[in-house]
């Protein structure tokens, strides 16, 4: 196998690829990246075994410069291959694997040898049957997952809340997270021809590391599922993610169809006046703070206090108000995370009672985004 | 000491942190087994306990039914009563949805 290639160019090629590879695997040949060489092109794959990254460099494309010699296939240490790279000197670098796996790396007047693996060593790919009937917006996509998979839990000890609970049906995409403390559920639309409705978790990392992959990107994006795997192609990329096994919890139920309290607020000033409340529920043992709703008054004031440090009292702006007086108490930082995830925008809050669930939705888009947040209990 | 003992010593320290937290690794995992179990028994002991004052013929008015608030006992204990996470502990005893919703929600149990 050798090759010679644009070093800039691969640089940017492999990045997305990195993202799949993590020192901490218990599987030593997946702390390497894998290089297969045939007529067509460059083929690069990282993998964890949760998640797989594949990205294709054509010979075809002249912005590439690369130029084969002969095909072939290695598997190099992933973290010193890519330092090695960034650091080469010269435009262009050669690549070339001469006996044993080992491989001579050139650019300008520099050489590295570096000891590699054997491709065939390497694990297969998951097998998943490219669907053309089933793609989103790179943009959706990226809000689908920024505005939903923070709601989802850090903890293993649940292992399905820890993904994005993902129901497909006709053109229509919703995707829930929840950790139990709150929820966020976004719908987004998907172009789908087929007649199948899907029902998967997708572990929320997973969605993390493709977000960070899809940030300029613009594309249609081809979303195929198999019965334990999704993948997502994007320009010259296929990513692979395992699904979560189980069943995820039903959570239509959680969100109340009814309200008693109602208030709208700017997003962005409710967020300020949260992070001021919150500086000293920080500093208290039960992080807690507390909302006095004053309907006749039109008085709406949040309380901070810390036994140790003092109190802190605000009263809250409010664009609109109705029903009825309510006091209740939960965690500032879900609000936070709630309110950033809403941007500058409007937002409804409505509450049922000081013990129920209430709801956060953005005003120009109420039936697409909804986000709820468990209040506090207090005696 | 040589620097080869202090090394020595050392590896030994080392061995036995690692003793250590394996150790407290099984015991923790031992004691959430019992606290789940024992949630399980304290509702069903309150069953029981419902079933005798029945019995007794208590005439209590609840607002809630008895065995909502069976379990809105046991959730404001610290244990959760939703199927997803049923008998586990409550930890630093933050609210959960689900639970809230077998209590409070609108449907039956
Ligand atoms: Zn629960």
């Amino acid at each position: 196998m050798k090759f010679t290639i644009n070093r800039n160019q691969f640089i940017k090629k492999i990045s997305n690829v990195q993202r799949a590879i993590s020192t901490k695997t218990t599987i030593p040949i997946l702390t390497g990246i894998k290089l297969e060489l045939s007529q067509e092109g460059l083929t690069i794959t990282g993998s964890d075994v949760d998640i797989s990254i594949q990205t294709f460099i054509s010979v075809s494309d002249a912005d590439n410069e690369l130029h084969i010699e002969n095909t072939g296939a290695i598997v190099l240490p992933a973290r010193f291959f890519n330092e090695i790279i960034k650091k080469l000197p010269g435009e262009q670098f050669t690549l070339n694997v001469v006996e044993n796996n080992q491989t001579i790396i050139k650019s300008g007047k520099t050489e590295f040898t570096i000891n590699g693996l054997d491709a065939n060593s390497y694990p297969r790919l998951p097998e998943v049957e490219s669907n053309e009937k089933l793609s989103i917006s790179a943009e959706m996509l990226r809000q689908l997952v920024d505005e939903t998979v923070f709601s989802a839990s850090k903890q293993e000890n649940r292992p399905i809340l820890t993904g994005l609970h993902l129901k497909i049906s006709a053109e229509k995409l919703l995707g829930v997270a929840t950790d139990s403390h709150r929820l966020a559920q976004r719908i987004v639309k998907v172009n789908n021809q087929s007649d199948n409705d899907y029902d998967i978790v997708v572990p929320a990392r997973s969605l993390k590391e493709l977000e960070h992959c899809l940030i300029e990107d613009n594309s249609e994006i081809k979303i195929s599922i198999s019965e334990n795997q999704i993948l997502f192609e994007f320009q010259n990329t296929l990513f692979y993610s395992r699904l979560l096994e189980g069943n995820y919890p039903g959570t239509d139920r959680l969100i109340p169809t009814s309200s008693d309290t109602q208030l709208t607020f700017d997003a962005k000033s409710l967020l300020q006046s949260v992070e001021r409340a919150s500086l000293l529920s920080h500093a208290s043992r039960n992080n807690v703070v507390r909302l006095a709703i004053d309907v006749n008054a039109s008085k709406v004031t949040l309380y901070g206090n810390s036994p140790e440090v003092g109190t802190v009292e605000e009263n809250l702006t409010t664009e609109a108000l109705s029903g009825a007086d309510l006091e209740i108490s939960f965690n500032p930082d879900y609000l936070k995370e709630a309110l950033q995830a809403f941007g500058d925008t409007k937002i409804e809050v409505e509450f049922t009672s000081a013990l129920h669930p209430f709801t956060l939705k953005p005003s120009d888009n109420k039936e697409n985004f909804i986000q709820l947040i468990t209040p506090v209990r207090t005696f | 000491m040589e620097q080869k003992d202090y090394y020595a010593k050392f590896e030994e320290l080392q061995q036995s942190s690692q003793d250590l937290t394996r150790k407290l690794i099984e015991m923790k995992d031992i004691i959430s087994h019992i606290l789940e179990e024992n949630a399980e028994f304290k509702i069903e002991n309150d069953h029981l306990r419902q079933r005798l004052a029945e019995i007794d013929n208590d005439k209590t008015t609840p607002q809630l039914p008895e065995a909502r608030r069976t379990l809105e006992k046991l959730y404001e204990e610290g244990f959760h009563v939703c199927t997803v996470m049923y008998g586990a502990h409550r930890e630093n005893k933050e609210e959960c949805a689900f639970c809230l919703d077998v209590i409070y929600g609108e449907r039956g149990v």
